[in-house]
């Protein structure tokens, strides 16, 4: 067994990280975001159609890892958890950078953007007007159009849910509610961690969990309908009861990858030395595992439902995946996402050791990237009528991701000094620096 | 009067706390003795490292027996429902066992019905690993059996109840009669007795 730390054998005040130590990775991160940036709002202005879906996926990979952060962190209340006491504050970081992140996802709410993005605000858009000059109701005007165009009828089912009044249930209060929810959360929870880290009460770590237990269903319910308001509507005929599953299950997989490769980061500067041990690598590398199975048997339990009953409605996300060109992505992500990191997480010293961990952890992060650009970039060339794949627009694919995970990433890392790099005197932490599994 | 032969299996020592046995585990490892075992009422966390246990050579087995099933299971339903086998130039093992093509919702009799299949994969995988688990835990520990010498032991039953033992038995190459019973009673072995059993 290795050496006992005890509370004295650790600094006072916790450990403060100095920006300039990570100078590398942090500056590489910053001109990469600048030039995203600069590249982004050229492309925002010259080819809008195309670069709103670029802007999606951007925006929408960058949120997985907040949502995933502020799971991370509401599970380990929940579950009253003493090992993760170590790491929390990077979760709890992480969770906290929603607010940056609202900014990145603003340009949705404008309507050049939803245009080429959401068919079906175009067809509500064009209902609202006929409803303005007939004096009837938008859902009425919607029910005329669909008289003519059959495929509206769907539109009218779905109009509770999709719809874009200014009040009440609608997209745009959704919108707004998912960024107030998940930041009170964040929010709240770095709020209690950092109060412990003037006082040291444990009351603090009961209040944390407390209201977790609550928050936790409103937080399931945010990310299943962002998942749904902002990719499923990209074909408003498709249907899933899956979906919300599958974008969490991806989200908590990937910001635990992203998780620890930040602390392996930390740790090359100098950092979180006696803190995090190989133990806290196996705990990590085994939720990561256990991420990696579920998320393949939600996706697979998704496919294999619409595969086998072949319902017109439903098959269509999948049949523009599963031909021409991104078919060899679907089958790249069937053996990259789940084949491979299930057999490389498999044993134990390989999660034990840093090193096997981290790269694992980069080819989840690659991965994860994959898996949100078939998700997204597939409906833009079909419905902008520009063949299977949009062509050059890769480019701003790149463009929009430096911009918007580049800018997020160096405003992450450079947060992480604010506060000292674990919660130092929440009263658990001995019991997670010394934990055995 | 009859005479029973005997075997002496080894030495049986009594500790009086998870404490004393965890120390005493301890200092056997450090005696370098390989044939030995710590007996208790409840699992004690950290014992193997106390023991110096290497890890269990389990996972491997059952690694392989999760293959195995998912082989079988792929075996089974492409060669019996599909034309891959003789796509693949093996079509003989498709004379072998009839094949019935089932065409479902149109779906093709190539490779490429394959999401079908993985259910059953799914399935033979997790049943294939939990037998090679059992059993091969069973084969590993040796269970079962009819009887253990230990049994002999008068004082041994309290090991379900509130005792805490180590026993170092004969075959272990370093045992000796006067060594090892030092080693026990200088780790702080109470009731030292060696235990015999009949043959």
């Amino acid at each position: 067994m290795s050496h006992h730390v005890t509370f004295n054998d650790l600094p006072q005040g916790g450990e403060k990280f100095e920006p300039a130590k990570g100078g590398k990775l942090i500056g590489a991160l910053g001109l990469f975001g600048l030039l995203g940036l600069v590249a982004s709002a050229w492309f925002f202005f010259n080819n809008t159609d195309t670069f709103a879906y670029s802007w999606l996926f951007a925006v929408f990979f960058t949120f997985t890892f907040v949502v995933g952060g502020c799971f991370w962190i509401l599970l380990h209340s929940v579950s009253n958890s003493g090992w993760g006491v170590s790491v929390r504050r990077i979760w709890e970081n992480l969770a906290n950078m929603i607010l940056a992140l609202a900014i990145f996802a603003s340009p949705l709410l404008l309507p050049a953007v939803q245009k080429p993005l959401y068919e079906w605000m175009n067809h509500h858009r064009e209902a609202a007007e006929h409803a303005h000059h007939d004096h009837v109701s938008v859902k009425e005007a919607l029910h005329h159009m669909a008289e003519a165009n059959p495929h509206l009828h769907v539109l009218v089912t779905k109009f509770g849910y999709m719809n874009l009044n200014p009040v009440g249930f609608s997209w745009y209060t959704r919108f707004v509610a998912y960024f107030l929810i998940l930041w009170g959360i964040a929010r709240y929870l770095r709020g209690k961690s950092l109060q412990q880290d003037q006082d040291g009460d444990i009351k603090h770590t009961v209040r944390a969990r407390q209201f977790s237990s609550i928050v936790l269903l409103f937080y399931a319910l945010t990310v299943t309908f962002a998942a749904y308001d902002w990719l499923v509507g990209l074909d408003y005929t498709w249907f899933s009861t899956m979906w919300g599953v599958y974008i969490f299950a991806g989200c908590a997989w990937a910001s635990m990858a992203l998780s620890i490769l930040v602390i392996t980061w930390l740790r090359s500067l100098g950092y979180l030395q006696k803190v995090v041990t190989d133990e806290h690598y196996h705990l990590m590398g085994k939720l990561l595992f256990a991420f990696t199975v579920f998320w393949a048997y939600i996706a697979f339990s998704q496919y294999f439902l619409i595969w086998y009953a072949n319902v017109t409605e439903e098959t269509r996300f999948y049949l523009t995946r599963n031909t021409e060109g991104w078919r060899g992505v679907s089958i790249f992500i069937v053996v990259g996402h789940f084949v491979g990191p299930f057999l490389l997480l498999l044993s134990q010293p390989r999660k034990k050791n840093p090193v096997v961990v981290s790269m694992v952890c980069i080819w989840i992060l690659f991965m994860h990237l994959v898996d949100i650009y078939w998700i997204v970039i597939p409906e833009r060339g079909p419905s902008l009528g520009l063949g299977v794949f949009a062509p050059g627009a890769w480019v701003q694919d790149i463009a929009a991701l430096c911009a918007v995970f580049g800018t997020m990433g160096f405003l992450y890392l450079r947060g992480l000094a604010k506060y000292s790099l674990y919660p130092w005197r929440d009263p658990r932490l001995i019991e997670s620096v010394n934990v055995v599994n | 009067m009859s005479t029973t032969l005997k075997r002496v299996h080894g030495y049986l020592a009594e500790f009086d706390s998870v404490k004393d046995l965890y120390h005493a585990a301890e200092q056997v490892r450090d005696a370098g003795y390989s044939r030995w075992d710590v007996h208790s009422p409840f699992p004690i966390h950290g014992m193997d490292d106390a023991m110096g246990n290497p890890r269990s050579r389990l996972p491997y087995l059952v690694f392989c027996g999760g293959i195995t099933g998912t082989t079988v299971a792929f075996v089974l339903e492409t060669i019996t429902q599909t034309n891959f086998w003789s796509h693949i130039g093996l079509g003989f093992l498709q004379k072998i066992v009839e094949t019935y093509p089932t065409v479902v919702q149109a779906k093709p009799t190539d490779i490429w019905t394959l999401p079908a299949f993985f259910p059953v994969m799914f399935e033979l995988t997790i049943l294939f690993s939990a037998f090679t688990t059992l059993f091969g835990l069973l084969a590993l520990i040796g269970l079962p059996r009819w009887n253990h010498p230990l049994f002999a032991s008068r004082n041994f039953p309290k090991f379900s109840d509130d005792g805490f033992f180590v026993c170092i038995e004969a075959r272990d190459p370093k045992f000796s009669q006067e060594g090892t019973k030092s080693l026990l009673e200088k780790a702080g072995g109470k009731n030292i007795e060696l235990v015999e059993d009949e043959i």
